[in-house]
């Protein structure tokens, strides 16, 4: 099937929240936007499941050094606190721009009202420890996905929905644009850009119970592939499921009826019992509480209930249920800059595809993602419009019309580069056989869904785990076939996400510690002396590899404190008190030996 | 199963759950012009069909739960 060729200043790949706030600033510079996504471009990722964003303004008596501390305790100091300023300084532009947009938020005598965080005043045991949450939301009423679509359409953005873009092209050491096909029909195309924003969310393993199966890493593996470096990978996002009904009713139905849990009254101080009757201490705040229930089932004391108060008890499992929702804004493609570009030139990253380190090692703040993804959106829209419009003058191109960027385009893409990469979009459904996707996917679920290996990990369950990975990416990939058009998009999809698993599980051996939740039987305590560090990840001749990247000295938790003031959430098997002074009491692998 | 039916006599083949649906679960029939599920083993029941403005669609709890088999 021969290609169509497309050309533009800049392309941004995926139409969430971050990529509408990218494909919108770019074209606010009079460049020539496409926005492609493989569903319906503001209805994509996460993004209708949203209902609110923090925004931080001096004005309404926040303090910056508060926020900033909110972050870091409960992040457990891998947060990049750069970042944590850059975006909290975005946020009020960013809310500006939503209601300029039309965007309508909760309002009482015609101010937004501010919602604090729903776990600020609960009775969480440890709550006191920590220090006091005070990042604020603002909340959007219904309608959100067609305002922001509609202001998209209107400043001139091209959108192209249900597109699957497969890989970014590369010429000359810089990204060039992308290749795909449109999911009905399977054409492919080539879309040519002086820039490129991935902004394709985060990355899951279809997990039943959430909504968030199109979320495949998509962005991760693309740009990974392109050379980019990946960051962070080793975190989780653990959510509770009902075991009985997983995802209903469906979560949409609530947002878009103006539901919200930062709403007061919504959050009733969860409590979480065991199979005993006994209360389990939800340790820790904001999302760490979830991971309370997994180890509560590691010790045989599973199934548990949690008491809702007026809203009744109810059977619930945790995170291990789902293998990893996805990652909000700490892990993906690492900037290299305040405008959100990539170690691979013309390449951005955006959202929750972007690997600023936002939170760190665990999810602090409601409304923390929407708030990253604005303010990524802009600043990656922003950085790529100024790199196409370099890229144009170092052509002698305007980079101004768009009759100018096509016949740039055109003429400069290599004609092997194309083929090459519509040959791999669309090689499943060459194949006459092989493995469908959805077994493929299938497998892969039932090697990382167990708890015992993303949530309580230890290095020779990892190391299982990966080499059933690894088996799967060196002969069962390749074979991947698909039998219509509605199964080329899985199959690409499936080969993401085994890259995606790769990640997780190369940066989980690699940290060698806990932190967060990162939690490592094998090593159960935090150990600052080596790992107030990053994990990386990047493409070395075919190889993955992972390396550290330390975090500056001024970001690191007060020494002068103890362990258990620095972390306040305690972990199962944790070496406290006297016991630290033997060092991170690590547990001998097996035939290890000791 | 998730997404069940869509009433074929209530679609008015307008096309919002199609647009909607992340999955690509629904496809348009476009010689009857009717809505049609064509892959409901893929439906994650995030509820953006439910926006058809004949409520002609039905979900229901649980998911498809394919039989894990030793290959394809």
């Amino acid at each position: 099937m021969k290609e169509t060729l497309v050309a533009c200043d800049v392309l941004v790949i995926g139409g969430g929240l971050a990529g509408c706030f990218a494909a919108v600033k770019a074209r606010e510079q009079g460049l020539d936007v496409i926005l492609v996504d493989k569903g319906y471009v503001s209805r994509s990722g996460e993004t209708p499941y949203a209902g609110d964003t923090a925004v931080f303004d001096p004005a309404w008596g926040h303090d910056l050094g508060q926020w900033l501390t909110q972050v870091s305790a409960v992040g457990e100091y891998v947060n990049n606190r750069h970042w944590n300023e850059l975006v909290f300084r975005d946020s009020r532009e960013r809310f500006a721009d939503l209601r300029s947009w039309g965007v309508r938020f909760l309002e009482k005598d015609g101010e937004p009202v501010r919602l604090a965080h729903p776990l600020k005043n609960t009775s969480l045991p440890d709550r006191d420890k920590f220090p006091p949450l005070v990042s604020e939301v603002v909340h959007w009423l219904p309608g959100f996905p067609e305002i922001i679509r509609k202001h998209v359409l209107k400043s001139g953005v091209r959108i192209v929905d249900r597109f699957m873009v497969t890989e970014l092209l590369c010429q000359e050491g810089r990204a060039v644009g992308a290749a795909g096909f449109a999911i009905e029909g399977n054409k492919p195309s080539v879309i040519q850009a002086k820039a490129t924003v991935v902004s394709a969310g985060g990355g899951g393993f279809r997990p039943i119970g959430y909504p968030t199966h199109e979320l495949t890493a998509d962005g991760h593996a693309m740009a990974y592939r392109a050379g980019a470096v990946i960051t962070s990978k080793e975190f989780v996002a653990p959510h509770s499921t009902s075991p009985d009904h997983p995802a209903w009713p469906p979560m949409y139905l609530f947002f878009s009826s103006g539901g919200s849990a930062a709403l007061p009254g919504f959050w009733e101080d969860p409590k979480l019992f065991n199979a005993l009757g006994e209360e389990v201490p939800a340790r820790g705040m904001a999302w760490h509480g979830w991971l309370d229930a997994e180890y509560e089932a590691h010790e045989g004391r599973a199934p548990l209930v949690r008491d809702l108060g007026r809203r009744g008890r109810q059977p619930v499992s945790g995170p291990g249920a789902h293998g990893s929702m996805l990652g909000h804004a700490t892990g993906g493609i690492r900037p290299v800059d305040d405008d959100c570009a990539t170690h691979v030139p013309g390449l951005f990253a955006a959202g929750d595809s972007c690997g600023t380190c936002f939170i760190g090692a665990s999810y602090s703040g409601f409304g923390f993602a929407t708030m990253h993804a604005a303010a990524t959106g802009a600043r990656a829209g922003m950085g790529a419009g100024r790199e196409a419009a370099r890229a144009a003058a170092g052509r002698g191109g305007s980079g101004r019309s768009r009759a100018a960027a096509a016949d740039s385009g055109a003429a400069m893409l290599d004609n092997r580069l194309v083929a090459d990469a519509v040959g791999r979009a669309l090689a499943p459904l060459e194949r006459k056989g092989g493995f469908s996707p959805r077994w493929v996917t299938q497998v892969l679920q039932n090697t990382l869904a167990p708890y015992f290996v993303l949530y309580m990990k230890r290095g020779d369950r990892l190391q299982t785990a990966l080499d059933t990975v690894e088996y799967l990416r060196d002969h069962i990939v390749p074979k991947l076939y698909a039998r219509d058009d509605h199964e080329l998009r899985l199959a690409h999809e499936t080969r993401n996400m085994v890259t995606n698993a790769e990640m997780k599980l190369r940066a989980s051996l690699f940290r060698t510690e806990s932190r967060g939740t990162h939690y490592r039987e094998d090593h159960p305590g935090r150990n600052d002396e080596e790992w107030l560090a990053w994990v990386r990840l990047k493409d070395d001749d075919g190889a993955m590899v992972a390396f550290k990247e330390p975090i500056p000295a001024a970001w690191h938790p007060d020494p002068a404190k103890t362990y258990e003031e620095r972390y306040p959430m305690r972990l199962p098997g944790e070496p406290t008190g006297a016991d630290r002074s033997q060092g991170d009491r690590r547990v001998p692998q097996p035939g290890e030996g000791g | 199963m998730p997404i069940e039916s869509i009433d074929p006599v209530m679609c008015n083949g307008c096309g919002i759950c199609v647009r909607n649906c992340p999955m690509d679960v629904i496809r348009m029939d476009r010689t009857i012009r009717k809505a049609q599920i064509l892959y409901p083993e893929d439906c994650m029941l995030c509820g953006q069909c439910l926006e058809c403005p004949e409520k002609a669609i039905y979900l229901r709890p649980g998911f498809l739960q394919p039989t894990l088999l030793g290959w394809g």
